[in-house]
């Protein structure tokens, strides 16, 4: 499968590394427009969609990473992001730590969690990954459907009735919905230039060299074990980041809402979006949360969100495999390449 | 405890499984696409079924009218949409039925809405009594339909020139096509199969548990597990897989502590299936 | 030098190495047979991709079947692919660098990268995409990434597949230079005889699996076994 990575344009070795390259440098600057402009103009239904959308794109950046770079399908990412959560509002409500311990336990555990789905991956490829993530996807449902989110109760479910429940506090800085945006957009922002940077650096050439041929990248010193074992890690990491963002965003999550059919969901956006440059996340994040609100807001069934993302998914499939994210940037390459013409 | 009941109630779900997975598994061997809107093209068959009951439409034609609506669905992903995709991997191409599942929930969804409904047959009403356990006449039709249709696939790729073809196909395509097998006819013909086996499948789960797009959309997971066990390769051992469980997953129902976790039955036993099973299977995985 | 002692590779029925034993010591050796002979196979056998059921294979001196094939790597083996392996979405450099980061100190993965861009003449076309390179171009960063990290053997399948003729008289050059310029002995497979001829004093020519002939390439060549065999002369 040729990718067409539109981020590697220039050299990625240049000998002054100490000068951070610009597609790293884009990342907040874009982030911190997008962030300043939903957050003056946005009202509080808008705000929500969006902070949900930009939690949601960390958990896409990690496919992005499994997909994108390294050609493997994961089918429970979703899964991932309900872990993260699960995590995150049981160490929340038991000991009331600073959010951030909460929610780097999530990434944590998440990634771990992540590690251990992806060691089927260290022996099946293609088809049979994504068989086996979608079981993995089908098993957490049954189990957080019958666990449900802890929501402020004893023992190793933390399930609490009637009166006991709590809702999960959100960071001491950012109580408020604008503040909380603006914490997300931080938090998504770094994981989007972690990912960035993996993608530019050791890992990511480990990871071309991989999605290349297995033997290629033994032949190249690449340890194919660890550089996997190391994006499914990661991968997991930013879903579960991402799971305790929206749990702080409601203060409580839903079991019902973590369907296998949600991470069917997930990885179709993710495509749409596009896989290959780091704003196809975004993009994605704001397909799953903004055009569903959008389409409420204009009293059209939610029913034909689905449909629309099924057709916009085959179309990407068929004749755009960099999805929109692939589309913009083919248009910013061809622009700036006009302005260069003498 | 008395197992027995729940033996013979996960038969017919059993029944409904193996039927779906040898389904899927013909249109995998033949053309390579693992399609993920198995279910939804049952389900969109059940819900022309359980419309033309309401208008007092005759049930025979009800049931030809859904498996006739789940094989034309089918067919035209199959001849019209699916050849965009055929020259990429078979993830993508998997990927590709994933899209068409989407569209057909959605379209099940604003046509009739999510609400859980029933499809009732009149064989539900008519049982025979065996060791002292009711079985519906529906459950022995999905039984005896499972065994009848695998076993007529199996004659038909055994002793037909379309079997043949598809075994061609299946074993190597390109190769397939320099000797003169009509691609395009033989993978259509895979495409109306699997949609013949989809609308049956979709009926009768419609009956056994509840009409509902995305519960019977789900269907496709228990018959990618049954699959998986028959290694995406033997047709009888798919089947078997299935009914086993169909029956696994009624077993663990009377059992307190583990029933809440029965419908992760598929999935576990899938898992098993591909970590013990898996390496072997890569030969069937062979992108063509 | 590399020492093969009744190697032997089976897959079901089938030996494709069959009991063999040579002796492999020129700084550019050529490995020349009919299709399915075993030249890959025993590529794939020191690359360490396919397991011999029986033989041993010592590399100066150093037994290379001990090692796992990713320490193989790191102790200088190095080795190109029949069809070109080059990633689309990197530039010549950073399919240098891929390999570099592996092989290479954190010091010296620059020089290394630069020395092997200036033997092979692709300094140019350092910060060109993989995508957009012609087949001699791919070929050479293919060769390049060989020349990273103190290679001490550099196995070549087929390198100057697709060449023209000047082409692949300027990869010759190249290939012979490596052994002084880098220190390095080379194994080259090639289907072009007159590239072997004018490039490797010895020749190990294999048929089924055995060793047909060894020895200096025009006596190899010459050898009435051989020109039945592969040349097809009678």
């Amino acid at each position: 499968m040729t990718a067409q990575n539109q981020t590697l344009t220039r050299p990625m070795a240049s000998p002054s590394a100490i000068r951070v390259p610009r597609e790293v440098l884009v990342i907040p600057v874009v982030m911190a427009v997008f962030t300043a402009a939903v957050a003056l103009l946005a009202n509080s239904f808008w705000l929500t969609a969006a902070t949900s959308a930009v939690a949601l794109s960390l958990s896409v950046t990690g496919l992005a990473i499994l997909y994108g770079q390294l050609g493997l399908v994961s089918l429970c990412q979703f899964a991932l992001v309900g872990v993260g959560g699960w995590v995150t509002l049981r160490i929340g409500h038991a000991w009331h730590p600073p959010f951030e311990v909460s929610m780097l336990s999530g990434g944590i555990v998440a990634a771990l969690v992540g590690l251990i789905f992806g060691i089927p991956a260290l022996r099946l490829r293609g088809l049979y990954l994504a068989l086996v993530t979608l079981m993995l996807a089908g098993g957490f449902q049954t189990i957080i459907g019958a666990w449900g989110f802890p929501d402020g109760g004893a023992g190793f479910l933390g399930r609490a009735d009637g009166a006991g429940r709590a809702m999960l506090s959100r960071p001491d800085l950012a109580q408020d919905s604008v503040p909380y945006f603006v914490y997300v957009s931080i938090v998504a922002t770094i994981g989007l230039v972690i990912s960035q940077w993996h993608k530019l650096a050791r890992p990511g050439r480990a990871w071309a060299l991989i999605r290349k041929g297995e033997h290629v990248a033994i032949a190249s010193g690449v340890n194919v074990l660890t550089y996997k074992a190391w994006a499914f890690a990661l991968s997991g990491f930013l879903a579960g980041i991402a799971g305790a963002l929206l749990a702080g965003n409601v203060g409580q999550l839903d079991g019902r809402a973590f369907t296998a059919f949600e991470s069917l969901n997930l990885f179709a956006l993710a495509v749409v979006g596009g896989v290959y440059n780091w704003y196809g996340a975004l993009i994605a994040g704001l397909l799953l949360r903004a055009v569903p609100a959008l389409l409420t807001d204009l009293g059209i069934d939610g029913y034909v969100t689905i449909g629309i993302f099924g057709v916009a998914l085959f179309q990407a499939l068929a004749t755009a495999p960099a999805g929109i994210a692939g589309q913009i940037s083919g248009l910013i390459a061809r622009l700036t390449r006009k302005g260069q013409k003498p | 405890m008395n197992f027995l009941p729940f033996i013979i109630s996960g038969l017919g779900i059993g029944a409904v499984y193996a039927l779906s997975g040898v389904g899927l598994l013909v249109l995998f061997r033949a053309t390579g696409v693992l399609n993920f809107a198995f279910g939804a093209i049952g389900a969109v068959g059940a819900h022309v079924a359980w419309q033309l009951m309401e208008w007092d439409y005759p049930l025979a034609l009800a049931i030809l009218a859904a498996v006739l609506v789940s094989t034309l669905v089918s067919f035209l992903y199959g001849r019209f949409l699916a050849p965009l995709l055929s020259y990429r991997d078979t993830v993508v191409r998997a990927v590709g039925t994933l899209a068409l599942a989407l569209f057909l929930i959605a379209l099940m969804g604003v046509v009739w809405g999510e609400l859980p409904r029933r499809l009732q047959f009149p064989t539900d009403q008519m049982y025979l009594t065996l060791f002292g356990v009711r079985l519906t006449f529906t459950r022995i039709i999905a039984l005896v339909l499972a065994i009848v249709v695998v076993g007529g696939i199996t004659v038909l790729l055994g002793t037909t020139r379309l079997g043949l073809d598809m075994r061609a196909l299946a074993n190597d395509r390109d190769l397939s096509a320099i000797l003169g097998v009509r691609i395009t006819r033989t993978e259509t013909a895979a495409w109306i199969i699997t949609g013949i086996f989809a609308g049956l499948g979709g009926l009768l789960l419609a009956d056994l548990v509840r009409l509902q797009g995305t519960f019977l959309t789900f269907l496709v997971i228990p018959a990618i597990a049954a699959a998986n066990v028959g290694q995406l390769r033997s047709l009888w051992v798919t089947a078997f897989a299935g009914l086993g469980i169909g029956v696994a997953e009624a077993l663990l129902t009377p059992i307190d502590w583990i029933s809440p976790y029965r419908s992760a039955t598929p999935f576990v036993i899938a898992l098993i299936a591909v970590m013990i099973l898996g390496s072997t299977a890569q030969a069937a995985l062979k992108d063509r | 030098m590399i020492a093969i002692e009744n190697l032997v590779v089976q897959f079901g029925g089938v030996r494709p190495i069959d009991n063999l034993t040579a002796t492999i010591s020129a700084p550019v050796s050529g490995l020349i047979g009919p299709n399915g002979a075993g030249k890959t196979t025993l590529l794939n056998v020191l690359s360490g991709f396919v397991s011999p059921v029986q033989g041993a294979v010592k590399v100066d001196g150093r037994d290379l079947l001990a090692l796992r094939p990713l320490d193989r790597v790191k102790s200088g083996l190095r080795r190109s692919f029949q069809t070109e392996q080059v990633v689309e979405d990197l530039t010549v450099a950073g399919n240098l660098y891929a390999i570099a980061d592996h092989v290479t100190g954190p010091g010296e993965r620059i020089e290394a990268v630069e020395a092997a861009l200036a033997f092979t003449g692709l300094r140019g076309a350092a910060d060109t995409l993989g995508k957009a390179l012609n087949l001699f171009q791919r070929r050479l960063v293919e060769l390049s990434k060989c020349l990273i990290g103190k290679p001490r053997l550099v196995l070549l399948d087929e390198p100057a597949a697709g060449l023209t003729d000047e082409e692949s008289a300027t990869l010759r050059e190249l290939i012979m230079r490596i052994p002084a310029e880098f220190g390095a002995q080379v194994l080259v497979i090639d289907h072009d005889v007159e590239l072997i001829r004018s490039m490797c004093v010895q020749t190990l020519v294999l048929d089924y699996g055995k060793m047909l002939a060894l020895g200096p390439t025009e006596e190899v060549l010459a050898s009435p076994d051989v020109r039945r065999a592969y040349l097809g002369e009678f």
